[in-house]
């Protein structure tokens, strides 16, 4: 047990930095005779210090991996203990911690053990034990082998719920120089057969109601933002290529975070880019929920987003000609425009204006974030709030980049400082001695008098 | 249609009974009247109004269930759910969106504009969001053949509970343990119970602290340091629900110690 519990660390350990912990995409309801449901929005069961959710139990099957990609922590150069489950042990222990509500499935991914196939048959057999032994009718994700055979994919997919097949960098040239065991092609061909299946199973199903489903909650991808030069157009055109082709449910970023020293990658010292993360995530909201598309955010002239505003703030203030837009007439797709406004409460609005006309104090009960949206918005013609240009530059500019606060990581750490996913300047103002306040008050103001400019 | 009434200086008391408040309902159409407050046997009034005892009677809270039932599924359901509220007010905004539904008719629960509306449908959602976080930070311990779990809710969430875990651990036994309102849900094979209890104290044996150490080295092994960001962990955790999670660091202070006193 105690052996167990040191392989788990170790494995937990490797397996951290993949960034997709979600349960979503599948509705499934409890048996008699077996364990185990899904629910179609997924369901977190912690958060670590570090504020990621802790959905399924994350793990790897094996470190010892026999290739050597230098941005990687497993590559076959680095000194880190190894380990390797047997398929058992890691069905018992998902059996163990679901039982107790600590996890929602099984995130079962490896370290290339041998070769592609190797590893994928022993994967393999850990779901077959999970599936067919223990009835589990929890989530699994499972995580494709670049280089594996098709129809081992295949088996993985009828026995999983989500496949996710990496990328990892977000062109073919940063992979040739980062990742030189990996190609493109081996890792898009897997995504294509993978859509392919998914569409085929599709039609199965449309006939029998009780064909075996092929992954029914779809695959993802990850890649490594700030490792490689590629622009935020670059990734955001990529991502949307990939929603529309692949159709993917989830493209996920990951903020480089330096864990080798290497010529080809940036210095040690470097700080994980999470604010430039966390702007790709919102642009990739607006892609999915927002019927907004990568064209409309980022242009050949901007090729990165603005690190003060949000993408969607940033597209109101270059679009002034769209607003006010009335809420009490604007359809749903001109009323998600708004800064402030997001697909729930636009579709409360909705529903709502159906029964009565809305005013301001209505849409502050529907939770309408209005802070920003007054500004932009007309109710029955009489327009939110009038402010001056810098008034409304001063509300829309996203107080994240400026964060700061204390975070206890000794005990003589009293004093407030740049938060880590405040905005490069921060902390390039912080470095230099400045105090953390002082400095976010000086950005906040030069921030404010810019997007006043712009408007 | 429109029905008539005048604030009384009066406050009503009642059994704390779903069935109790059904009665305060009735009375406030019988009499005209909207009282001041609406008073639940554990709440503290401190108020020189009289109150009036309304005793529960079956007929009448039949009866106004009946026409509650009249106005659709999502009023009804609204008022099951924001029922369930811990807060000290909500008999009575419950009350003013009856009325206020009585009023309007079926559309009620889609006016969200509405005040009295609005207030019943964000009790509702706080109990939706409170059961939600609890089947997310609910933390079972193996005891003997039966899984059991000890909550600190604000909300009467049990009832939200038990389609989840049921329909989850099919084969199961467990029992979760309300500490905040002192009830527990027990169920054994296909019957689910509802019982009153005061304090419930799991002993995990050996077996069980072994899973637990194993699942805090685990959530520890998942941190990334660069990253740390507590603010955001307190912001989709927050620290109430950490006494009853074994992984985080108020458990062994503030959760199983604390009750054994």
């Amino acid at each position: 047990m105690a052996e167990l519990a040191e392989k788990l660390e170790i494995l937990a350990d490797s397996a951290k930095y993949d960034v997709a912990c979600t349960s979503s995409g599948v509705d499934r309801g409890g048996r008699h005779g077996s364990l185990g449901s899904c629910s179609a929005a997924g369901i977190c069961h912690s958060f670590t210090p570090d504020g990621r959710c802790v959905s399924l139990l994350k793990v790897l099957l094996s470190n010892a991996c026999c290739y050597d990609c230098c941005y990687c922590v497993n590559r076959r150069s680095n000194d880190v203990p190894r380990a390797t489950f047997t398929p058992r042990e890691l069905a018992e222990l998902t059996i163990g911690f679901y039982r107790r509500n600590y996890i929602e499935g099984l995130f079962l991914s490896s370290a290339v053990l041998g070769s592609p196939d190797i590893t994928m048959e022993r994967m393999i057999e850990a779901l077959r034990i999970l599936r067919e032994e223990y009835h589990f009718r929890g989530y699994i994700h499972a995580k494709t082998i670049p280089g594996a055979d098709a129809l081992l994919i295949h088996r993985l997919g009828m026995l999983a719920d989500r496949l996710s097949v990496n990328i990892e960098l977000p062109s073919e040239e940063s992979l040739h120089r980062l990742a030189p065991d990996k190609q493109k092609s081996a890792v898009l061909r897997p995504m294509g057969q993978i859509a392919a299946e998914a569409r085929q199973n599709q039609r199965e199903l449309q006939l029998y109601r009780t064909a075996p489903k092929f992954a029914p909650a779809g695959q993802s991808t990850q890649m490594i933002i700030g490792a490689s030069p590629e622009t935020d157009r670059h990734i955001l055109t990529l991502t949307e290529a990939l929603y529309k082709k692949y159709s993917l449910k989830r493209v996920f970023y990951s903020a480089y975070l330096p864990v080798v020293q290497d010529s080809r990658l940036p210095a040690l010292t470097t700080r994980p880019p999470l604010l430039r993360e966390h702007r790709l995530y919102q642009a990739d909201w607006l892609l999915r929920f927002y019927h907004f598309s990568a064209g409309e955010l980022l242009s050949e002239n901007e090729p990165n987003f603005d690190p003060y505003l949000d993408p969607k703030c940033d597209w109101a203030v270059r679009h002034p000609e769209f607003f006010p837009v009335e809420v009490n007439r604007a359809p749903l797709n001109e009323l998600l425009r708004v800064p402030g406004i997001g697909p729930k409460s636009a579709r409360r609005i909705v529903k709502a204006r159906k029964l009565q006309t809305l005013g301001m104090p209505e849409l502050k009960r529907l939770g309408v974030v209005l802070k920003r949206a007054q500004y932009f918005i007309t109710c029955n013609g009489c327009l939110g709030a009038h402010g001056s240009r810098s008034e409304i530059a001063g509300a829309l500019v996203d107080p994240k980049a400026f964060g700061v606060g204390m975070q206890q990581l000794s005990l003589d750490d009293f004093l407030p400082t740049a938060l880590p996913d405040a905005a490069p300047q921060m902390h390039q103002l912080t470095g230099q001695g400045m105090p953390a306040q002082e400095a976010a008050q000086l950005l906040r103001q030069e921030a404010v008098t810019c997007i006043t400019g712009r408007m | 249609m429109h029905y008539r009434a005048d604030v009384k200086d009066l406050v009503y008391r009642y059994d704390g009974s779903f069935a109790g408040f059904l009665c305060c309902v009735f009375e406030s159409f019988a009499h005209k009247e909207v009282p001041l407050a609406i008073a639940a046997p554990g709440q503290a009034q401190l108020s020189l109004y009289p109150e009036r005892e309304i005793v529960t009677v079956e007929t009448n809270a039949r009866r106004v269930f009946a026409g509650i039932g009249r106005l659709g599924g999502a009023v009804r359901y609204r008022l099951a759910i924001a029922f369930l509220s811990g807060e000290e007010e909500k008999d009575m905004d419950l009350l003013r969106f009856i009325r206020r539904a009585f009023e309007i008719g079926p559309n009620a629960a889609a006016m969200l504009g509405d005040a009295a509306v609005c207030r019943a449908w964000e009790l509702e959602r706080t109990v939706q969001n409170e059961a939600h976080l609890m089947i997310e930070f609910l933390r079972f311990e193996q005891r003997g053949n039966m899984l059991g779990a000890v909550i600190h809710p604000k909300n009467r969430v049990l009832p939200l509970l038990r389609a989840h875990f049921c329909s989850r651990l099919p084969d199961e036994s467990f029992l979760i343990c309300d500490a905040t309102h002192h009830t527990a849900m027990l169920r054994r094979g296909d019957v689910v119970q509802y019982l009153p209890m005061d304090q419930y104290d799991p002993e995990p044996d050996a077996a069980e602290e072994q899973w637990q150490r194993m699942w805090r080295r685990f959530f520890q092994a998942l941190t990334i340091e660069e990253r740390r960001n507590e603010t955001c962990q307190r912001t989709h955790c927050p620290k109430r629900f950490w006494q009853d999670m074994c992984e985080m660091p108020l458990y062994q202070k503030a959760g199983r110690n604390r009750e054994k006193q």
